[in-house]
């Protein structure tokens, strides 16, 4: 779906802000792109959605040089959700999915009510101008947006921004189902769990280098200490050991009554998101 | 593409409706009308020049009773100090040389005209006839003129800065960088919207101010002029709207075009004051192409009709590269 080889950019004569990038997405899979602000990964995007030009190397897209093919064939097979929700405050969530959704073939668009209700939109504000809905109301509505012509490829950007707990879920829910029918998803965020539960692969770029790509698990496992902490319970006192791998091969190697717990001490993505990009999540 | 552009006119027509837009139209509309007709007129319905003579050889016999004599040219000096929109002549040498207070060079010829033809009789001198306005027409006219080319400068420039700067605020305008349709159709219905709106303005403004006969005789020329004059206008507005950051760096420029496009041209083309580098403004050109229409004399010169589509070409290039790298920016 995505092939993109040697990839850079320059912002003026000496402000490169991507250097050789080289990453494949397959179709139907869901990839992170994952970095510290200002690392290029809105840069990236930007490029793979035809917003900025004059790249070098070379960027592929549904098997064409993206540079060689910007008609509006190619925009209507994408969808983009952007880090913030723009909309039409004057008017409603309704007539902003029409205006947008009105540049699209109507055989290909979905029925905004339905996608509205997927998306749990709270049915009384559907007449009433964005300007008075909440931050989690407008990102559905912009979800909405991105998801109506039932885009091949999917760009989002944070898309769990703004939304409470329940929301984050929902949306979790509906980019899987994209997946189950077979839309790629190129993922933009800063939300590790949100990464670690839905991406097949991630990305991790700092100062326009790629410095790590697998998948989540794969970049847990080569990164973990392969240790174990067991807590136990022994002659009534509660104790903690922390153990190899191999050595439970043979079964808990210390005297206990009971075992309480045992945690691995593997990397969580946010973990490995420090260690590659050598910035803390903000 | 047709398609998607009456889609993008329409939504345009929506933003100007909510804007407010139309509405000041009107308004401006109403007020500019019963301004010319109820406040401009009357208040420019002077007197005639007075002309006063001095003759101290009684050369002329039979002068006009509107001529007022005076006895010396230090009386004539004096009265012209008092009166400084009187004409005096001095027949002293024996030839006319006509004394003024002040004046630019076309007022002045045409007292001096005035002044002649009263000194003269009409078998002896033929003034030069201008048109065959009426004085209330010619001040309808020329007030007409003033307050279109005003409506669209200022008031057409703000329109569209205040529906881009919503759009821009707002962030749609980088949604519009994603959806399938040509980008250069988001600039030319904005221009579509405005320029309609600027031709539908001059029309009621020419038809409620001029008349019904005379604007059907000025029209088309008028709105050839309209449409240059509305499409840099617009292509300006849109371009400072992609270049500043938000509406007070927009006010700034605002005063700075305010004062460098309106007060020179109307200074030059309404008072005494003449700037040898009017002729190379360009709005004082379109002005005066506008100003001729409405007097029935338009613009045939090729130059002029050549230079203001290159010089809409070129700013429609600018505010293309602008509105692209708007779409780009971060949010």
């Amino acid at each position: 779906m995505i092939e993109v080889k040697n990839l850079t950019f320059s912002y003026g004569k000496d402000k490169q802000v991507l250097h050789s990038l080289n990453f494949v997405v397959g179709d139907g899979e869901i990839f992170g792109f994952l970095g510290p602000n200002g690392s290029g990964k809105s840069t990236t995007q930007k490029i793979l959605t035809g917003i900025l030009k004059g790249h070098g190397g070379t960027v592929s897209l549904f098997g064409q040089d993206i540079s060689m093919v910007h008609t509006q064939d190619f925009f209507q097979k994408i969808g983009v959700l952007f880090e913030f929700p723009y909309l039409y405050a004057n008017l409603s969530a309704i007539d902003n999915l029409k205006y947008f959704s009105s540049f699209y073939p109507a055989k290909q668009l979905r029925d905004i009510g339905e996608v509205l209700e997927e998306l749990e939109f709270k049915s009384d504000f559907l007449k009433k101008p964005v300007s008075s809905y909440s931050k989690g109301m407008r990102q559905r509505v912009s979800m909405a947006r991105a998801l109506i012509s039932n885009p091949q490829l999917l760009f989002l950007d944070e898309p769990t921004s703004g939304l409470d707990p329940t929301g984050a879920v929902l949306f979790r829910k509906i980019i899987e189902e994209e997946r189950r029918k077979g839309t790629t998803v190129f993922l933009t965020t800063h939300n590790m769990l949100d990464a670690d539960l839905l991406c097949d692969r991630v990305a991790f770029i700092t100062n326009g280098n790629i410095v790590a790509l697998d998948t989540p698990k794969r970049l847990k496992e080569q990164n973990s200490k392969r240790r174990v902490v067991v807590s136990y319970l022994y002659q009534g006192r509660r104790e903690e050991k922390t153990i190899e791998i191999p050595e439970l091969e043979a079964g808990i190697p210390f005297l206990h009554d009971e075992i309480l717990s045992i945690h691995s001490e593997e990397p969580t993505l946010e973990d490995m998101f420090i260690q590659y990009t050598g910035r803390g999540l903000s | 593409m047709w398609k998607s552009f009456c889609i993008l006119f329409k939504k345009d027509c929506q933003m100007m409706i909510a804007g407010k837009f139309f509405l000041v139209a009107v308004g401006s509309l109403l007020i500019y009308t019963l301004f010319i007709n109820f406040g401009y007129i009357n208040f420019m319905n002077m007197q005639l020049y007075n002309v006063y003579l001095y003759d101290p050889q009684g050369t002329q016999q039979e002068v006009s009773e509107r001529i007022c004599p005076v006895s010396s040219l230090e009386e004539l000096e004096t009265v012209l100090l008092a009166d400084t929109n009187g004409v005096g002549i001095d027949l002293s040498s024996g030839t006319p040389n006509i004394i003024l207070y002040y004046g630019s060079k076309k007022v002045d010829k045409h007292r001096a005209d005035y002044a002649s033809l009263l000194l003269y009789s009409s078998d002896k001198y033929t003034a030069q006839i201008v048109g065959t306005n009426t004085t209330k027409l010619k001040q309808q006219k020329e007030m007409s003129c003033e307050l279109l080319f005003i409506e669209i400068v200022a008031v057409g420039f703000l329109g569209i800065a205040s529906v881009l700067f919503k759009e821009k605020q707002m962030g749609v305008i980088r949604v519009h960088a994603v959806l399938p349709l040509k980008k250069s159709l988001f600039i030319l219905s904005k221009l579509a919207v405005f320029l309609v709106s600027d031709l539908v303005f001059a029309v009621l403004l020419t038809l409620l101010n001029v008349g019904f006969f005379d604007t059907i005789h000025i029209l088309p020329a008028v709105l050839v002029q309209t449409a240059i004059l509305s499409l840099i206008m617009a292509l300006m507005g849109f371009g400072c709207t992609m270049l500043l950051n938000d509406f007070k760096q927009f006010s700034l420029a605002y005063l700075i075009i305010a004062l460098f496009v309106a007060t020179p041209i109307f200074l030059s083309a309404n008072t005494s004051i003449k700037m040898a580098w009017i002729d190379w403004h360009p709005f004082y050109q379109v002005y005066m192409g506008l100003k001729n229409a409405y007097f029935g004399v338009p613009v045939t010169s090729p130059v002029y009709y050549i230079c203001s589509a290159c010089g809409i070409a070129v700013l429609f290039v600018i505010v293309q590269t602008a509105f692209h790298k708007e779409m780009g920016k971060e949010g």
